[in-house]
């Protein structure tokens, strides 16, 4: 790893730490390209200022939004693109190319896939009082997954540039998105009983009977209203029913 | 709760906070890691997996994409904790009595984190604005202090939701705690757990859809149901 890279990598880490509305991820995704930049402005030291490094980096800070994890790929494309003197338009037409594919695959493989999958397996080791062995095992796993991805999309994307669409297309990422979806629903599947039992295990008699009822009402309600219930208002509303019903019946 | 304790449960909230979009994602955010670190911090982690539990159901409700806007849960789980607690605490094996109040006050900073997400990205867009032209022109220390700043916005976010959770759990215990009955616990316990559990079934199925992922989720119910009723 060159140490451009390597600080580019710490600081893709970071990449949402300004994000607005406007320019979404932009600006951090300029932060972590701009040490793979540096060069430019060696290079144009022998032949006449810095005008390409400070084109570049006002070019790497404009509009971006993808999955966070997957930035690096067009933080590295970017850069060997700049490197390249590839034109400018072409530049930012590859950026804009580049973020519906890695949003998309990013939230089918990790927001969707990857982290819901690890967090099913957590709720399934403390239901089976796995205690803190669970939550160690899901940093742990998660986070390999998770930082080998980034690394890998970093270094695609330097090693691709403008080609970086064949990156996308590897055998091992397409063959991930499809398994995750299964994996995840699966686990996910079999933790809600475990998790249900881990939480309702205080309860006795009719109040486990309401936990059922009110839970597949609940349930009901949210797939009825899909879009415009949601599950926190759902919530908050049923505690404030059991607050008043708690009143009423002493 | 000594000063200590909560000063080192506002720490772990800013930092959970910060996690969560910011700096660096490896998810601590999620409420199953936040709610046991804030229960070892109380000296009381049952409660801490009890609400982490809950809090992780309520999660499968959130998908963050693009620039959606959803509730913050990894504060709001550690105050969820720490009002618990004061509560009345738990007993093991999730038995928190306080788990009701607890998500009463989880939830309501969950509201309160989400909102102040969007107000944080809207100040980020106004710091953003003010400094477009140094930005086209490529220079690259105003935008390393631009992200700085951004960082800093969070961070401060964070620990601001925080610490209204934390006032919010005691300003709970303090007026609900005496007031209730033990039938009065057990029915916010009720409606908290069957909330938690019908956001986690239809957030998973939400995300899971009706293709041949079905399939396989109702594969796991029947499989997770088999070895909870074998327990």
């Amino acid at each position: 790893m060159t140490p451009a890279l390597g600080k580019s990598l710490l600081r893709l880490f970071t990449v949402q730490g300004s994000y607005d509305y406007e320019r979404m991820q932009g600006i951090g995704v300029g932060v972590a390209e701009e040490p793979l930049l540096r060069d430019l402005r060696a290079a144009a030291n022998g032949g006449g200022g810095g005008a390409a490094y400070r084109a570049a980096v006002a070019r790497s800070a404009h509009f971006f939004n993808a999955h966070p994890y997957l930035c690096g790929l067009a933080v590295g494309a970017a850069a060997r693109a700049e490197h390249e003197g590839v034109p400018p338009a072409q530049v930012e037409r590859l950026r804009a190319a580049l973020c519906g594919p890695l949003g998309s695959l990013g939230d089918r493989l990790v927001w969707a896939g990857w982290l819901p999958l690890m967090s099913a397996l957590a709720l399934i080791g403390v239901a089976l009082g796995g205690g803190w062995r669970a939550i160690i095992g899901f940093l742990a796993l998660y986070n390999a997954g998770h930082v080998a991805l980034r690394w890998w999309a970093l270094r695609a994307g330097w090693a691709h540039g403008m080609g970086v669409a064949a990156a996308l297309h590897q055998p091992v990422l397409q063959r991930a998105a499809a398994l995750s979806g299964p994996a995840m629903a699966l686990a996910v599947g079999a933790a809600l009983p475990l998790a249900a039992q881990y939480l309702s295990g205080a309860f006795t008699g009719w109040s486990r009977g309401a936990v059922a009822v009110v839970a597949a009402g609940g349930f009901a309600l949210l797939w009825w209203r899909r879009g415009k219930l949601t599950a926190l208002r759902l919530g908050l509303a049923l505690l404030a029913v059991a607050a008043l019903a708690a009143g009423l019946w002493r | 709760m000594s000063l200590e304790t909560l000063l080192l449960l506002l720490a772990w909230g800013t930092l959970v906070g910060l996690d969560l979009v910011s700096v660096p994602q490896v998810m601590i955010a999620r409420p199953i890691v936040a709610g046991p670190v804030a229960g070892a911090i109380l000296g009381d982690p049952w409660t801490g997996f009890a609400l982490g539990v809950l809090f992780e159901l309520f999660q499968y409700d959130v998908l963050p994409v693009g620039a959606a806007r959803y509730p913050e849960y990894g504060p709001a789980t550690v105050a969820a904790v720490s009002a618990a607690h004061a509560a009345g605490g738990g007993g093991g094996g999730g038995e928190a009595l306080g788990i009701g109040l607890g998500a009463l006050v989880g939830l309501v900073t969950g509201m309160m984190g989400g909102t102040s997400m969007h107000l944080v990205r809207r100040l980020n867009a106004r710091a953003t604005h003010a400094a477009n032209e140094r930005l086209e022109a490529g220079d690259a220390r105003v935008l390393v202090r631009l992200h700085l700043a951004g960082i800093l916005r969070d961070a401060t976010r964070a620990a601001l939701v925080t610490a209204f959770g934390l006032g919010l759990g005691q300003l709970a215990r303090a007026l609900v705690v005496g007031a209730l009955t033990v039938r009065g616990v057990t029915l916010l316990d009720v409606a908290a757990v069957s909330a938690g559990i019908a956001a986690g079934a239809a957030g998973t199925l939400r995300l899971v859809g009706r293709g041949p992922g079905l399939r396989w989720f109702a594969a796991g119910v029947v499989g997770g149901a088999a070895v909870a009723w074998l327990r």
